[in-house]
């Protein structure tokens, strides 16, 4: 294992980012981020939603390391109507499978309006990386969403032939947000899925800044290094066994937790660090994923990976206790100006900007956006550039951080209005 | 049985290039109902006092942060927690989970029959350990729900106790031997069964050989014995919400066992009569 070599002298210019490490959120903002949307809130749902789970080999992937020996095939979720009807495919936010507790909530919803549902992971989801990206090394707005796109062709091609396809929308949260507008607009030149609307929700403005501020997030709440880490489980642990022996709750379970999290989270600074804890661990699937692929020997020996049944504790130790930045900086980097001609730190930071179709992205009416005056993924330029982008095919709604009204009878129902094409913009 | 578990592990990789597989329903108009409902019960019960979970009043001061064990876990074994942890994630893949996702198919009032009838018959193991551990209320409660379900449940179909507010509070022979201070000791991933410990190893024994040495109503010995056991342990999993490799990622096997062990640990801080075992907060690995 090669951890802990010095970083090349780079002469790329480092990730940073201004005003408060928590973007647009306040206290309530941050609270929604880590609760989410109260039961109470909610859209109704159907009773019951078919499902169907898809595993797929993508022609295009890349040889799969030893240690990813589980993630050989793209597995999607896909809920049919019974007779012809659009078809919606949703795309995870980052570090997400396609069946996360949010994609089921919209799969719900959208299935419940009509629609075929198809959902799929993040680009950033360890079982994309390996079955489905085309380079292993992700975070490039534009490759990370050809490879989606390819894959999203590949899918379509391969359902059941009684399933009836009248349209396609493509829809995302989050990263898979910005993933959506991208797959329309490439679809908009390539033509093979005749993609009709996108819905946005909470979307990032500039992949690399909202990645950056997360980190300082992560170095002004929790601390820099392992020991930062380790202090934070240690005091989670205690809380933890305490609220358990003065509970007559039987086993820590999933219920437990649920409650334990009310009264374990309760602060800013708690909230920040759930925050900032959840991204990272996310993440570190990304760097070590990336590391492997671009043999770029940050943590992973390129003349020596690991094999099936070594230990990975180690390597998970060192990983956690590095920010993003270090990701861009000492993977993401060497390989793309490695690869992609004429490229530059600089350029590959703009690349990640959703301003790359700025210009669809404004004139075409079909594409939308949800957002909230609170999120903690943009600051007030970004939301600015949103709102100035999209015009009145914008909502902002005032409190929700991120994603944390992912799933409410506004927010759904705007979306479907989005969808159909019966948005009007939003009434204030 | 070892040649089957290396031939699955090693060689159950061959994988078409396209599989589509039909899965139970989803329910979200139900799902957001109970999520509601759980909100509100467990907010109030986090409040509540102790009716039978754990032993009542566990000793001592609150655990501080230093007292925490480490992040690291004991498991000298590793190599071959790793071997079976592969092992289960294929078999439930290519057998157990199929086999479990058509069980859920099934009419939920039938399942929830299934479900009660064998949990009727772990109250016998409950209320042996219950008086292992000294705690007779515990026990006298677990008797009475096997009565009441024997007889008005229906030879345990339905649970009429949890009705009557006496709900399920199961315990074995691993949660004995912790109430008498053993610890948790190495990580051990069991074949077919899972993450566990060598204590909860040792207790699943003692569980299994309770039930055996008691034989209620001559269940438990000869051929239906196995027929009993399989339809156990598809219903066990078809009430556990886990995917092997779900995470997708290659440090699965290290997260499973860090939240195992944290689990069991925080849970035995709630059993503990005594003292803490001497190492916690010392820095060696958890569990030992």
């Amino acid at each position: 294992m090669s951890a802990g070599a010095e970083p090349p002298a780079n002469p790329e210019p480092a990730l940073t980012t201004v005003g408060p490490a928590t973007g647009l959120a306040d206290s309530a903002g941050l609270r929604a981020t880590v609760f989410g949307t109260p039961p109470a809130d909610m859209a109704p749902l159907p009773k019951t939603v078919p499902l169907t789970e898809i595993d797929i080999s993508l022609p295009w992937a890349m040889p799969v390391p030893a240690v990813f020996w589980f993630d050989r095939r793209l597995r999607v979720w896909f809920s049919a109507q019974d007779k012809p009807a659009p078809l919606a495919i949703v795309i995870a936010g980052t570090g997400s499978d396609g069946n996360s507790a949010k994609l089921a909530t919209l799969r719900a919803a959208l299935y419940g309006a009509g629609y075929h549902v198809l959902t799929l992971p993040s680009p950033t989801f360890p079982g994309f990386i390996v079955s489905a990206s085309s380079t292993g090394v992700v975070g490039d707005l534009r490759q990370d969403s050809l490879d989606l796109y390819a894959a999203m062709q590949q899918i379509i091609a391969h359902l059941p032939r009684r399933v009836r396809i009248t349209d396609i929308d493509v829809l995302g949260y989050s990263l898979g947000g910005a993933n959506a507008a991208m797959v329309k607009s490439i679809d908009a030149t390539q033509g093979k899925l005749k993609i009709h609307r996108a819905v946005m929700i909470n979307p990032p403005v500039s992949l690399f800044t909202s990645i950056a501020r997360l980190d300082r997030l992560f170095a002004i709440s929790i601390g820099p290094g392992d020991a930062a880490i380790e202090a934070l489980y240690r005091k989670l642990y205690a809380e933890l066994a305490n609220l358990y022996r003065a509970s007559d709750t039987l086993q820590v379970d999933e219920n437990f937790l649920f409650s334990a999290a009310g009264a374990v989270l309760k602060t800013d600074t708690e909230f920040s660090e759930a925050i900032a804890l959840t991204f990272r661990l996310d993440l570190i699937n990304v760097f070590f994923a990336g590391d492997l692929y671009a043999r770029t020997g940050v943590v992973v020996d390129p003349n020596h990976p690991p094999k099936v049944g070594d230990s990975l504790e180690d390597t998970a130790r060192i990983l956690r206790s590095k920010p993003f930045s270090e990701y861009f900086s000492r993977v993401f980097v060497p390989y793309y100006l490695k690869h992609r001609a004429n490229s530059t730190g600089k350029s590959l930071i703009a690349d990640s900007r959703l301003e790359i179709i700025g210009d669809v992205l404004r004139t075409n009416p079909d594409y939308y956006v949800q957002t909230n005056s609170d999120d903690l993924i943009l600051d007030k330029p970004e939301l600015a550039w949103l709102e100035d982008t999209f015009g009145t095919r914008i909502v902002v709604y005032d409190h929700g951080g991120h994603l944390g009204n992912l799933g409410d009878r506004s927010q759904i129902a705007d979306m479907l209005d989005m969808l159909a094409g019966r948005w009007k913009g939003h009434a204030p | 049985m070892l040649a089957a578990m290396a031939a699955i592990t090693l060689g159950g990789c061959a994988s078409p290039s396209l599989s589509i597989r039909s899965l139970p329903p989803e329910t979200p108009e139900a799902d957001v109902g109970a999520a509601a409902e759980n909100a509100a019960t467990l907010a109030a019960a986090i409040q509540s006092e102790d009716s039978g979970g754990h032993a009542p009043a566990a000793a001592g001061p609150p655990l501080t942060a230093a007292e925490a064990p480490s992040m690291r876990t004991y498991d000298p074994w590793e190599r071959l927690n790793r071997f079976t942890y592969r092992f289960n994630a294929r078999f439930d893949e290519a057998i157990f989970l199929p086999v479990a996702n058509g069980y859920r198919r099934l009419p939920s009032p039938l399942r929830a029959g299934v479900h009660n009838f064998f949990g009727n018959l772990t109250e016998v193991d409950s209320i042996i350990n219950y008086v292992l551990q000294v705690r007779l209320q515990a026990g006298v409660r677990s008797l009475g729900r096997f009565l009441i379900n024997s007889t008005f449940g229906i030879g345990g179909l339905i649970d009429v106790a949890a009705k009557l507010k006496l709900p399920d509070a199961p315990t074995g022979f691993s949660a004995t031997l912790s109430t008498w201070g053993m610890h948790p000791g190495p990580y051990l991933v069991i074949p077919l069964i899972g993450p566990s410990t060598l204590r909860d190893g040792i207790g699943l024994a003692g569980d299994f050989g309770a039930a055996y040495a008691v034989n209620v109503v001559n269940l438990y010995r000869g051929n239906k014995t196995w027929y009993l056991g399989v339809v156990n342990g598809v219903d066990e999993r078809a009430n556990v919400d886990f995917r092997y490799y779900a995470t997708g990622s290659p440090f699965e096997y290290e997260t499973i066992r860090f939240l195992y062990v944290r689990k069991r640990l925080i849970e035995d801080e709630g059993l503990r009569r005594k003292s803490r075992p001497k190492k916690a907060g010392t820095g060696a690995p958890a569990g030992e």
